[in-house]
């Protein structure tokens, strides 16, 4: 497959949150504040981009030449916990203010559907090592790209005049599902 | 708590879905038709009262430092037991789930019963907290998918409810549906809780 | 301080060996149904549908030498299969079979499903080389529909070819009636 088009369509076309969904609880616990957003969409693309990579080779070398895919789930989340340990002790250390910022965002990113998602979307889809890391950048770009967006869209929904019911989650959703309705244009994208 | 506050806890007042707002991927994603969202429902009822027991069988084993690897290797292989036996039994369902079904490792609702309830109590009470907390999922499930399958298909269970001349709102099977129908059912919710105080 | 890394390490190795062991012995144990439901996935949901609606899996007729009987009987049959719905019954024959009157291109490779009471439950096409957008017409639903319902205890001869596609029209025709002659002789 044509590598660039694989691209567009994992950030776009295939947007993780939007169309896949995965990723949806941090993207919906985000801060308003743009450049919060923005620090923890560059967390996430650098733990997807690394844990694919790891997983894909640790699928490849031990788990299907030993025939144990069974352990697939078991090795690929704690490779996930290991990584993300080690970026919060690195951030810790070399960005101690977005690591503030960040606060139990970070830690959560473990627990994010998207990176594990990816990881096993590459198994399943089998796609060759590069397409898996074309897919693994291009689809955390697609969540970086959602979550800035949406920061910019919260701000605006969380000061509008709104009834008790509707606010926080329940008008954020609303307003994911119409960011949704405009990237479900980009399906007629022919490339 | 007595075991039937424990229970309807997880229904009704930290209802995982509604009221907590954890596990939100898979709940977006499967509830296309009524029979995925009750078939996920009870994966996920299956993965937490599994752990839950395991976790609370081991608390008094399992040291306070590497509590969170524990949890996460044991709840990854209740995933996997439900996970295998889906493959071989549910397969049209497997299917259907997709990835899904290994995602529910990080559903974080799981992880968070293990920490908050059942790394601290009895195996009987964790049993009734995961069984609670995995009905109000599926209680929750099952609202949003029959609601999405009626209005984006006429259908429940496949079975056509609404007459032909009945144009599906297609939206409604369709991300942007998922989104826009959870925010306002939850904001029902919100409001029913609200009026209860009042 | 050693000491208790190596027994934290320790624990967690035992939880994870353990996890494993069950797992090992789980994945031996569905091992065998999964591949079954994998392998019954592969054959198109479509083709399925449409030769015996309601089927999942065309499995190899079970007496082997009857069908290498009609192999050496009939030159342009290919294979018999029984066609199983999700519950594994029996739904009724499959007959895979060239045709015996030449299309424009040749041969035309055909599935018909034939139920246990002597009717045409469907007609799929396996391979063809008949000219696009004419003779492969006959691949359409609107074409291949008329089959369907048929009895299979005698030779058709009253159908509706295709305009202008004749030639293929009538070669579909035959590989149908062959596999209506092999049921007859074979399988009623």
């Amino acid at each position: 497959m044509n590598l660039i088009s694989l691209f567009i369509t994992s950030a776009i076309v295939n947007n993780i949150i939007f169309s896949q969904f995965l990723g949806a609880c941090p993207f919906l616990g985000v801060s308003k504040k743009i450049d919060t957003a923005a620090g923890m969409g560059i967390a996430v693309i650098f733990v997807i981009t690394l844990a694919s990579v790891i997983t894909y080779i640790v699928q490849k070398a031990i788990l299907d030449t030993l025939g144990l895919q069974y352990l697939q789930t078991i090795m690929f989340i704690l490779i996930i916990a290991a990584l993300v340990q080690f970026v919060e002790m690195f951030l810790k250390k070399s960005a101690p203010g977005l690591y503030q910022a960040l606060g139990i965002y970070l830690p959560l990113i473990t627990t994010n559907c998207a990176v594990l998602g990816v990881a096993i979307i590459n198994i399943t889809k089998e796609y060759n090592f590069i397409e898996a890391m074309v897919n693994s950048v291009g689809t955390s770009l697609g969540f970086f790209i959602a979550i800035v967006l949406f920061a910019g869209v919260r701000d605006k929904v969380d000061n509008a005049d709104l009834p008790e019911s509707l606010k926080g989650s329940a008008i954020s959703l609303v307003a994911a599902g119409l960011m949704s309705i405009a990237f479900l244009g980009f399906s007629g994208l022919q490339l | 708590m007595n075991k039937l506050d424990i229970f309807k806890n997880g229904i009704t007042k930290e209802n995982p879905i509604l009221v907590q707002q954890v596990g939100m991927c898979a709940t977006l994603a499967v509830t296309t038709s009524l029979l995925n969202g009750i078939g996920m429902g009870i994966a996920v009822i299956a993965v937490l009262t599994g752990s839950n027991i395991v976790i609370s069988l081991l608390r008094k084993f399992i040291p306070d430092e590497v509590r969170i690897p524990a949890f996460v290797i044991i709840i990854a292989a209740f995933t996997t037991i439900v996970d295998l036996l889906m493959h071989a039994y549910t397969f049209a369902l497997y299917q259907a789930l997709g990835v899904f079904i290994p995602l529910i490792v990080v559903n974080c609702l799981i992880l968070a019963r293990a920490e908050a309830f059942a790394f601290k109590n009895g195996v009987v009470d964790s049993i009734i907290d995961g069984l609670g907390m995995g009905a109000g999922y599926l209680v929750a499930m099952i609202l949003l998918s029959s609601v999405r399958e009626f209005l984006g298909n006429g259908t429940l269970f496949g079975i056509n409810v609404l007459p032909a001349s009945y144009e599906p709102m297609m939206i409604a099977i369709q991300p942007p549906g998922a989104f826009i129908i959870l925010g306002l059912l939850i904001g029902l919710v919100n409001y029913l809780s609200r009026r209860k105080k009042a | 301080m050693k000491n208790s890394y190596v027994r934290l390490g320790g624990i967690l190795f035992l939880i994870a060996a353990i996890s494993a062991g069950v797992l090992a012995f789980l994945n031996d144990s569905t091992k065998d149904l999964i591949a079954k439901n994998e392998a019954m996935a592969a054959t198109s949901p479509e083709v399925l549908e449409s030769v015996m609606p309601g089927s999942v899996m065309f499995n190899d007729y079970a007496d082997a030498a009857l069908v290498e009987t009609i192999k050496s009987e009939n030159g342009k049959f290919v294979n018999l299969q029984t066609a199983v719905d999700a519950s594994n019954n029996e739904l009724g024959y499959v007959v895979r079979t060239f045709s015996t009157v030449a299309g424009y291109g040749g041969d035309m490779e055909l599935f018909v499903g034939i139920s246990p009471e002597g009717k045409i439950t469907g007609v799929n096409v396996v391979s063809h080389s008949e000219t696009s957008g004419l003779g492969s017409r006959t691949t359409e639903p609107s074409f291949t529909s008329q089959f369907a319902g048929k009895d299979a205890t005698a030779e058709i001869t009253d159908f509706d070819a295709i305009t202008g596609a004749t030639k293929s029209s009538k070669s579909f025709l035959s590989a149908v009636n062959n596999a209506i002659s092999i049921y007859d002789q074979y399988l009623k």
